[in-house]
């Protein structure tokens, strides 16, 4: 059997919801054994679904269940003077610890940087918080929502922009994205720690801002902003080069014009107007985008979205149909590159998930384990791998301490 | 070492060499990761088709074709060295193997499988450099029967299933974002995937080749949306700003022009805090809002109720007395905003370079700070060809009327 690429790497994550865990799941997923603390009623995803029947259970959410692959889970109660002990006992043994609590929370639980350094000193300790540990916002909250909105994330949501602007507020994108790209951002910085910790072993604090990871996917616009003083509008039609929704008979397309225009043209059959000196030059076609995009949405209208997509394949035009999920978990392509993964979760029972993000070919992306069921590994931690014996764990369980 | 001066400790990635065939914007984004945190980064480029990016964003008063003053490229290339080379000539195919030989890493973000035209496919590099880390980007995957299909970030979306939940509640898809934001996505997928390899590389001595899918990549920050599909059948549903949860939960309107805020409450305390905050309105104690639940149901009467209140301030007040209640709130911002926002600037995200073409530049920087008070490495984005001499000359040893030679030859071009 292979193993995985951070084989060995030992990683504490004391973290809710979704960016520590995504982060958490990142490593684990590519060997790195990972433990999972969560507090005694559990990580706050357990109760956020989707459930299987849409049914409320804490072993079956779906959000939970994919966020936590590869993991071992134990329960700890952080409140108790023992559970700190315990978790420093952890710590001792650890390379990494992702954690997301507010600044003033985690040193009113002794789990501050300064605290642990000491313990062990080459631990790397990442901290992802909505604003970062410094400046004037560093106790604020915050959320997907609020993180999307400070980072100018969502002031650009919708990419079409809106017709009447004091109608439309500025829109937060699907789903939690913005927690994922926290998540992912807070990975990248764990990795050059861990690569950075070379033979001195010296650990490191990592500062985490989600409002930073979020605006800095913004670069390009900051970029015309911080150079030529540019700020984009969420005025309707503000795109110019490709990228535009298109209504066909059952749905929408979106096709990518910029250089394949020629393409396009041809793909049309090329239709009279195409001809016309305002849409032949490119830079008069931009200058007239939107009525350029009528015009193509008139053809558009007489397809499907099906025959639309085997079209683009054969005349090589970049455009994708806007598709559902279903359309997503039943993909050919995907299922070629076997993307979906199918996990049985004792308590949640058989479904797929999403795959590798990337194929290592040496080291591939694996699911060692599905997510853990609550404390499922409390005695396979704190009795294998930290040494408490029989007694002393029946003691804690008495006490509160673990489940 | 001079007496009384202590050495800085190296950037992470001090001592890793990348080869980068990357352009458009993922490939050179995961490169920019690498090459502030200390690799030494060769860009691979030709005027014979330059990297797109160096011709988006030229500022006013330069020629429309300088290509060194594109600052989109910029935004997504400093730390880097670049060299230009001719594929389509044996000789440069040749150069380009003997950088692979003194390289760690090799990147490329192709449309298909170029490099193994020209000799460079995994398997040609595994012999010039055993233990070399090839990582691929695409948009569906170097395998498959989409392998081959263009893609844009847009086109992505479209695919994965994210435009299809983008968009205000009750009305049509729309696409996600003023930024590429697949691309994002992909690029630190990729510079993760990336120091993992070089990780085990650094302990076993195996490479290894990367085939990263955006869609792969994007499928996974969209988990929720999977699970709800194959636990439930669910389709999902455009939900905008709400929450399925929480209520309010919102962006509102605020005194000035397109000025809004973004709020959020979660549970009964932080609704006691938030009603206390607005003054203790006569509204709040309607029936209609005494729980979670009964909020989410009214939620259109109860986010007008709120804006009657947003509209009287501006963004950032709202969202400090609403944070020193205890709620979290935050301005939605524009990019100018972005640019000025405190919260930033004190933490300074934003870098400064002096550029040879564009002079004194600000530019964002990386959400990224090496340990202690040690700096990235932000020098400038590279000039085309700018690091010929330095590459040719000092990494392979050619003389200098050699690299004449091949720069003559239109090979070094």
């Amino acid at each position: 059997m292979t193993t995985g690429a951070l084989e060995g790497l030992k990683v504490l994550e004391y973290s809710d919801f979704i960016s520590g865990p995504y982060c958490g799941k990142l490593m684990a997923d590519l060997g790195a054994e990972v433990i999972k603390v969560e507090r005694p009623e559990g990580d706050h995803a357990r109760r956020w679904g989707p459930f299987p029947g849409g049914k409320s259970h804490p072993e079956k959410s779906g959000l939970f269940l994919f966020l936590n692959t590869s993991k071992l889970g134990v329960t700890l109660n952080l409140e108790s003077e023992q559970g700190r002990e315990v978790f420093y006992r952890l710590v001792e043994q650890s390379d990494v610890l992702i954690e997301s609590s507010p600044r003033k929370e985690i040193k009113r639980l002794g789990l501050d940087y300064p605290s642990l350094k000491k313990i062990n000193p080459a631990l790397i300790v990442t901290s992802i918080t909505p604003f970062g540990r410094t400046g004037p916002y560093k106790d604020y909250k915050g959320s997907d929502l609020i993180n999307s909105h400070v980072s100018s994330e969502a002031f650009g949501n919708p990419t079409e922009g809106v017709e009447d602007l004091d109608k439309y507020s500025p829109l937060r994108g699907p789903m939690h994205t913005a927690e994922f790209m926290t998540g992912l951002t807070a990975a990248v910085c764990t990795m050059s720690a861990i690569m950075g910790r070379g033979k001195g072993k010296a650990g490191r604090h990592i500062d985490v801002s989600a409002q930073e990871a979020l605006a800095s996917v913004t670069r390009q616009e900051l970029a015309f902003c911080l150079c030529e003083g540019l700020c984009p509008t969420r005025q309707w039609g503000r795109k110019r080069v490709g990228g535009f929704l298109y209504q066909c008979r059952d749905g929408y397309v979106n096709i990518w014009i910029g250089p394949h225009w020629q393409k396009l043209v041809t793909m049309m059959g090329n239709p009279d107007w195409t001809e016309v000196e305002l849409f032949k030059n490119p830079a008069r076609r931009a200058e007239h985008q939107l009525d350029c995009n009528k015009l193509i949405e008139v053809w558009t209208r007489e397809y499907t979205m099906a025959e639309i997509d085997r079209m683009g394949m054969e005349f090589d035009v970049p455009l994708a149909p806007v598709r559902t999920v279903r359309e997503v978990v039943n993909d050919e392509q995907l299922a070629y590159r076997s993307f979906f993964v199918e996990i049985d979760h004792p308590a949640a029972g058989h479904f797929k998930y999403p795959g590798a993000p990337y194929k290592l070919s040496a080291t591939p992306w694996a699911v060692k384990r599905p997510a853990p069921r609550l404390g499922e590994h409390n005695e396979d931690v704190y009795g294998r791998m930290l040494g408490y014996n029989q007694s002393e764990l029946t003691a804690m369980k008495k006490a509160g301490i673990i489940q | 070492m001079k007496k009384g001066t202590r050495k800085r400790p190296a950037l992470p990635l001090s001592g890793i060499r990348i080869l980068d065939f990357g352009q458009m914007w993922a490939g050179p984004h995961l490169t920019q990761w690498l090459a502030v945190m200390g690799a030494e980064v060769i860009k691979v480029e030709t005027h014979l088709r330059l990297d797109f990016m160096r011709m988006i964003g030229i500022p006013p008063g330069f020629a429309r074709d300088n290509f060194n003053a594109g600052t989109a490229f910029a935004s997504l290339n400093y730390g880097k060295r670049s060299i230009t080379l001719n594929m389509n000539e044996p000789r440069a195919q040749e150069l380009a193997k003997k950088l692979v030989k003194v390289s760690d890493g090799v990147t490329e973000n192709y449309g298909g499988a170029i490099l193994e035209r020209w000799g460079l496919g995994y398997e040609d590099m595994k012999r010039l450099k055993p233990d070399i880390i090839y990582y691929a980007g695409s948009g569906y995957g170097r395998s498959g029967p989409a392998k081959s299909r263009p893609s844009y970030a847009e086109i992505v979306e479209a695919y994965d299933g994210s435009t299809y939940l983008n968009g205000y509640p009750g009305m049509g898809p729309a696409t996600v974002g003023v930024s590429p934001w697949t691309d994002a996505t992909q690029a630190m997928h990729g510079a993760f995937a990336i120091m993992a390899a070089l990780y085990h590389r650094d302990r076993t001595g195996e490479g290894q080749y990367i085939d990263a899918a955006m869609i792969e990549g994007s499928s996974n920050f969209l988990g929720e949306m999977v699970m709800g599909y194959t636990m439930n059948g669910e389709l999902g549903e455009r939900r905008g700003n709400r929450d399925k949860v929480m209520a309010p939960h919102g962006c509102y309107r605020c005194k000035g022009t397109d000025e809004w805020v973004a709020i959020a409450v979660d549970g009964e305390a932080e609704w006691g805090a938030f009603v206390k905050a607005l003054g203790s309105p006569e509204w709040a104690v309607k029936e209609e809002f005494h729980d979670e639940k009964s909020r989410r149901q009214n939620q259109d009467e109860l986010d007008g109720l709120i804006e009657t209140w947003t509209r009287q301030h501006h963004q950032y007040e709202v969202m400090a007395l609403l944070q020193k209640a205890g709620v979290a709130a935050g301005a939605s911002l524009n990019i100018k905003d972005l640019v000025g926002d405190p919260q930033l600037k004190a933490r300074r995200f934003f870098i400064e370079a002096e550029h040879p073409v564009l002079g004194n530049i600000t530019l964002p920087g990386l959400p990224w700070r090496p340990a202690g008070k040690q700096k990235g490495n932000y020098s400038y984005p590279p000039l085309l060809g700018e690091h010929n001499d330095y590459v040719f000359g000092e990494l392979l040893g050619l003389c200098e009327a050699e690299i004449e030679k091949l720069k003559d030859d239109k090979v070094i071009y």
